[in-house]
C-alpha cells in the first residue's frame, strides 16, 4: 500500500466497491459479441493456449531426459504417421464433438454438464442391447444401424432428462446430479458386461471375457470410402450436421432464445411467459441424447464390442473441449479436432519414446488454465472499460 | 481524525454558499475561474474528457472542489455524473486532461488507490454482505489479519454519534432498512477518514425524513472539513445543503453557480432545456420541489359496478417463512382510472405485486381482471388476460441485462416473430426500432445489450413493452419512477395517461407520496398488509396519508 493517508484508519487493499456498478452505468460499453457464433477473439484465443501449453510440454519432455526429437517424432508418428491413425484420432475427435456439443447447448441455458461418461455408457449399453437382441441386423434401408444409434439416442436423452427433472422441480444442482448419474452409468454397463443373463457373451469357458459379443456387421457403421486407407465411418457427417443443426438451433430458434434466457435470467423469463421447467428440462435431455448418440457410435464405430472401461473417459475429454469451446460451436469442432490428434500422438509418445502418456492429460490441463487465465484477463479489461 | 481545515459556522440547513468565500453572487461563468472559494482547492479537474468507444461521455470537464464544500453535481441520467465521479474514484482513466488532488498530481491505478489518498464512495448500489453483521461488513476492507469487532464496533457507534449516523454495530444487513444499510456505507467510507466524499444519487432509495438526516449528514461531514461531492437530480436538496452547483448536460458543464438557492430555475433550464413551469406536475414532483406538486385535473371516477376491471378480494400473501405479507386486502381499479398505492416500503407492496403478476403463490383470496380469475394463474396465463407488469425490480423481473434491446422489448411476446420455430431477426429489430422511437428508448441501436442502457432508456423499454401489449385492459406500474429522471419520468407518466385514457385501468404502487398526488386518481395506503384508508389524490390529504402510512389509523 503506497501513499497511506494521514488517517488512522487501516486503509484496506481491496475496495469492497462494484465495479458491476461502473460498468453497467457506462453508456455505450457494448459488450462482447461472443455469444454469437462467428470466429472472433473468443475462438482464436485457444490457439494461443494450444501453443504455449505445447511448448511447456516439449519443456517436460526435456525434463524427462528423453530426446525431443525422438517424442516429437513418436507424437507426429502417432497422430498423423498414417491413414489408421488419422482415421482414429477423427473417430475419437467424432465423440468429444458430441459431447462438446451438447456440453455447449446446456450450458446456454446455464446448465453444465458434466455427465457425457454416463451418456456415453448408457449409449453403448442400449446400442449393444439393440444390435444383438433386437433383431435389427436384417432390416433393410440401413435401419439395422440407425435403429441401434436410435435407441442409445433415446437412452442417453432419458439419462439427461433425470437431471433435468431434478433440476426444474426439486432445485438439485445438475453438476451433482449429472456427476453421480455418470457414475451409475458407468457402473449399469459394466454389470450388464458381467451377468450373463444381461450383455455378457455367453461362458464357453472359465477364459470368457466379461464382455459382449461382437455386434453383427450389418450393425455397424458404414465406411465412407471402402476403397481408401481411410475408413472414416459415416458418424462424421452425422456429428457435422448434428453440430451445425445445434449452433442454427441455439442462434436462429425461438427455442435457442429461449434456453437463453432461461439461462441469463430464470425470474424474468418467467414473467415474460417462457416455460422454465420445460426448457431445463429439454437443454440436459438433449444433451444426454447427444452423449448416448456418441455411445453408439464408440460401439458402432470403432469397439463392436461392449466391455468394461468402454466409455474411456471421453465423456470428461469432450466436456473439457466444451468448456474451451467457450459456448461456439466451431470452438467444439477445433477443440475436438485437437483432443483427438492430442490423444493419438499420446498414446503413441508412450510405447515408442517411453512419455508417460500422462503428459497429454498434463498439456491439456494446461490448456485449459492458459485460455481460462486469458479468457478472465480479457473479460476483467472488457468490464472495465 | 480529520483535521479541521476550516471550522464552519454554518448549521444544518445554513443558506446556500455560506462556505464559499468568493465573490458575493459571483458570476455562473461556465469555467469558474473567477468564482474559485478562497480555500486552495482540494481536488482540481481540468480539460478532462472520457469516451467509451465512439460515446464521448465526458468533454473538456473543468471543475473544483474545496475543503469543507459540498459540491452537488446535477444532471440527467447519462449526462455524465456517475462516469466523473468514477474517473475520481478511479474506477476509469481519463482520456484527456489532469486531476490533481491537494495540490499533487492524481492519477488513481484504481477504487483501491483513490481510497489511499483520502477518497471515498458511496456507490449508488451498496456492496455489503446481507449475511454479515454491520461490524463485519465494516471488517471485511481490514488488512492486518485479527478482527477487533469491539474496537470497530465503539468505532461505529463514536462516528455514529458524531455525525448523526445511528446504528446497532451487530445487527445483520440483512433485518436493516434501505435507509440504514446506506448508512452502514456512509460509516464505512468515513472510518478511513476522507479528505473527499463522493455520495452518488444517495437520495433516490430514501424516505423523505431520512433524506432530510442524510443531508444533515453531509453538512456534518463538510463541516468537519472534507469535502463532500454530492451527485443527485432533486432541487429541494440542492436548496438545502450545496454550497456550489455544476450542471452536467450531455458531458458538459452547462452552467455552475456559488448560490443555488437563488439560482434553482437557471440550473434547471441548464439541465433539462426546460423551464420549472412548463414541467408536467409528476415528473416536477421527482425534482423534488414541493411547490410543483399540484393535483390536476383528475378524471371522474364512475362508480359503476361493470366498470370494475381488477377486482382484489379478501388477498392474502405468505412468504416463504409463513409470515403474512397481504393480509386479506380488498381493492377495486376501474376501467381509465389509475389508483395509487402509497405506503413505506416493505408494507406489503411487493408481494402484492408479484402476486397480481403471477410470480408468487397466492395463500388466500382470489382477484380478477375483467371477470376472468386469474389467482394462481402463471404469467404467461395473466399476460394473455391482458394484465401488463412493470414490475418493481426492474433488473431481476423486468429484463434480461444481457439480451438485446430488441429481444428485450418484445421479450413477452417473442413467438410473434417467429415461423416453424425459427426467429424473424429482421422484423424484430425493425418492429423494435419503431417502438423505441414511438417511446423515445435512447440506445446506440436495437442489437446492442440491454444493460448498455440508462436506467430511464431500460424503464421506457419494459414499458413500451407492457403497454403496446395485445389486448391490455390493466396495467400494475410498480416504482415505475424508481431513479429515473426529469425527462424519464415525465415520458413514462404520459405513456401511463395515455393507456389510461384508452380505458386501461392503472394500479400505480410508489413509495413517492408527491407522485402519487399528481398522477393518481385516488390513493389508498397500505401499512402491514391492509389497506388502512383511502383518499384524494389531492395535496391537502398529505398528512392524512403520511400518518396512516406511519400506522396511526385515519
Amino acid at each position: 500500500m503506497s501513499a497511506a493517508p494521514a488517517s488512522g484508519a487501516g486503509a484496506a487493499a481491496a475496495p469492497v466497491s462494484d465495479p458491476k456498478s461502473a460498468s453497467g452505468s457506462a453508456p455505450g460499453s457494448a459488450g462482447t459479441p461472443q455469444r454469437f457464433p462467428l470466429p472472433d477473439i473468443g475462438v482464436m484465443l485457444p490457439f494461443g493456449a494450444v501453443i504455449a501449453a505445447l511448448l511447456v510440454g516439449v519443456m517436460l519432455v526435456a525434463a524427462l531426459g528423453v530426446p525431443i526429437k525422438d517424442a516429437i517424432a513418436a507424437f507426429l508418428d502417432g497422430a498423423f504417421g498414417s491413414a489408421y491413425v488419422i482415421t482414429e484420432s477423427i473417430h475419437r475427435a467424432l465423440v468429444f464433438a458430441l459431447i462438446g456439443t451438447g456440453f455447449v447447448l446446456a450450458d446456454r441455458a446455464n446448465l453444465t454438464n458434466v455427465g457425457g461418461e454416463g451418456q456415453i455408457a448408457m449409449g453403448g449399453i442400449a446400442s449393444t442391447a439393440i444390435c444383438l437382441y433386437g433383431g435389427v441386423s436384417h432390416l433393410p434401408l440401413g435401419l439395422s444401424f440407425i435403429l441401434p444409434m436410435l435407441g442409445a439416442t433415446l437412452a442417453g436423452m432419458a439419462w439427461g432428462a433425470i437431471a433435468g427433472v431434478l433440476k426444474a422441480k426439486g432445485g438439485t444442482n445438475e453438476v451433482i446430479s449429472t456427476l453421480l448419474l455418470s457414475f451409475i452409468g458407468v457402473w449399469l454397463l459394466y454389470w450388464s458386461v458381467q451377468s450373463t443373463a444381461l450383455l455378457r457373451r455367453p461362458m464357453t469357458g472359465s477364459a470368457t471375457l466379461p464382455e459382449s459379443l461382437e455386434i453383427p456387421d450389418a450393425t455397424k457403421l458404414p465406411v465412407m470410402f471402402p476403397d481408401s486407407d481411410f475408413a472414416l465411418h459415416i458418424g462424421l457427417p452425422l456429428t457435422l450436421v448434428l453440430a451445425i443443426v445445434v449452433a442454427v438451433v441455439l442462434n436462429r430458434t425461438l427455442f435457442g432464445l429461449q434456453l437463453k434466457a432461461v439461462g441469463l435470467n430464470p425470474t424474468a423469463a418467467r414473467r415474460a411467459g417462457m416455460p422454465i421447467a420445460r426448457n431445463i428440462i429439454l437443454a440436459l435431455a438433449l444433451a444426454g441424447a447427444l452423449g448416448g448418440l456418441a455411445g453408439a457410435m464408440m460401439l458402432q464405430g470403432q469397439q463392436t464390442v461392449l466391455k468394461a472401461g468402454f466409455s474411456s473417459g471421453y465423456g470428461y475429454d469432450g466436456l473439457v473441449v466444451g468448456l474451451l469451446a467457450r459456448r461456439s460451436i466451431t470452438g467444439v469442432i477445433a477443440g475436438a479436432l485437437l483432443f483427438g490428434f492430442l490423444r493419438s500422438g499420446g498414446i503413441n509418445m508412450e510405447m515408442v519414446a517411453a512419455v508417460p502418456t500422462a503428459l497429454v492429460t498434463v498439456i491439456q490441463g494446461l490448456i485449459i488454465l492458459t485460455i481460462a487465465g486469458i479468457a478472465f484477463i480479457t473479460e476483467k479489461k472488457g468490464r472495465a472499460a | 481524525m480529520v483535521t479541521v481545515v476550516e471550522p464552519s459556522v454554518a448549521d444544518t440547513a445554513a443558506p446556500a454558499g455560506a462556505l464559499v468565500a468568493g465573490p458575493a453572487g459571483s458570476t455562473a461563468g461556465i469555467t469558474g475561474g473567477g468564482a474559485a472559494p478562497a480555500v486552495a482547492p482540494l481536488l482540481a479537474l481540468s480539460g478532462i474528457s472520457k469516451a467509451f468507444g465512439a460515446l464521448k461521455v465526458l468533454e473538456g470537464i473543468s471543475l473544483e472542489v474545496a475543503p469543507g464544500e459540498i459540491h452537488c453535481l446535477l444532471g440527467e441520467n447519462g449526462a455524465g455524473k456517475s462516469t466523473l465521479c468514477n474517473l475520481v474514484f478511479g474506477v476509469h482513466k481519463p482520456d484527456a486532461g489532469e486531476m490533481r488532488l491537494g495540490g499533487e498530481l492524481y492519477q488513481p491505478k484504481g477504487p483501491a488507490d483513490a481510497l489511499a489518498r483520502g477518497i471515498a464512495m458511496v456507490h449508488q448500489h451498496f456492496s455489503l454482505v446481507h449475511d454479515f453483521t454491520v461490524v463485519d461488513n465494516l471488517l471485511l476492507g481490514q488488512e492486518r489479519g485479527i478482527l477487533d469487532r469491539r474496537g470497530c464496533a465503539a468505532k461505529v457507534r463514536a462516528l455514529g454519534e458524531q455525525y448523526g449516523l445511528p446504528l446497532d454495530p451487530y445487527a445483520k444487513i440483512d433485518d436493516l432498512a434501505v435507509g440504514e444499510r446506506q448508512r452502514v456505507e456512509i460509516v464505512k467510507c468515513l472510518m478511513r477518514s476522507p479528505r473527499l466524499l463522493v455520495l452518488d444519487e444517495p437520495t433516490a432509495v430514501l424516505l423523505p425524513a431520512e433524506i432530510e438526516s442524510l443531508l444533515q449528514v453531509c453538512r456534518r461531514v463538510a463541516a468537519q472539513g472534507c469535502a463532500v461531492v454530492l451527485v443527485t437530480h432533486k432541487l429541494a436538496e440542492i436548496k438545502k445543503v450545496a454550497d456550489r452547483v455544476s450542471v452536467l448536460r450531455a458531458g458538459q458543464f452547462v452552467a455552475k453557480s456559488d448560490s443555488p438557492a437563488t439560482d434553482i430555475d437557471r440550473l434547471v433550464r441548464a439541465m433539462i432545456q426546460r423551464d420549472l413551469a412548463g414541467l408536467d406536475a409528476a415528473a416536477a414532483s421527482t425534482l423534488g420541489t414541493e411547490s410543483a406538486v399540484e393535483a390536476p385535473a383528475k378524471a371522474e371516477i364512475s362508480g359503476e359496478r361493470q366498470n370494475e376491471i381488477l377486482q382484489v378480494d379478501g388477498l392474502t400473501v405468505h412468504d416463504t417463512q409463513g409470515v403474512t405479507r397481504v393480509d386479506k386486502l380488498t381493492l377495486i381499479v376501474n376501467r381509465g382510472e389509475i389508483v395509487g398505492i402509497a405506503g413505506v416500503e416493505g408494507n406489503g407492496q411487493s408481494e402484492l405485486g408479484a402476486a397480481l403478476s403471477g410470480m408468487t403463490r397466492v395463500t388466500e383470496g382470489r382477484f380478477f381482471v375483467g371477470g376472468v380469475e386469474l389467482t394462481g394463474a402463471s404469467p404467461k396465463q395473466i399476460t394473455a388476460a391482458g394484465v401488463g407488469v412493470v414490475p418493481e425490480d426492474r433488473h431481476a423481473v423486468g429484463c434480461i441485462t444481457d439480451m438485446s434491446v430488441a429481444e428485450n422489448m418484445f421479450l413477452n411476446r417473442m413467438k410473434s416473430f417467429t415461423r416453424y420455430g425459427f426467429l424473424n431477426r429482421a422484423g424484430l429489430m425493425s418492429e423494435a426500432r419503431e417502438l423505441m422511437g414511438r417511446f423515445d428508448v435512447r440506445a446506440a441501436g436495437a442489437e446492442v445489450p440491454f444493460r448498455s442502457l440508462s436506467g430511464g432508456n431500460q424503464q421506457k423499454a419494459v414499458l413500451a413493452r407492457e403497454i403496446t401489449m395485445g389486448g391490455l385492459v390493466f396495467l400494475l406500474a410498480a416504482q415505475p419512477t424508481r431513479g429515473l429522471d426529469v425527462g424519464a419520468v415525465e415520458a413514462v407518466f404520459s405513456h401511463i395517461r395515455a393507456a389510461c385514457q384508452r380505458g386501461v385501468g392503472v394500479l400505480l404502487i410508489s413509495s413517492e407520496l408527491d407522485e402519487l398526488i399528481s398522477v393518481a386518481d385516488r390513493i389508498v395506503v397500505m401499512y402491514r398488509g391492509r389497506i388502512v384508508g383511502e383518499c384524494k389524490a389531492d395535496p391537502a390529504e398529505r398528512d392524512r396519508m403520511g400518518a396512516m402510512m406511519a400506522g396511526h389509523a385515519a
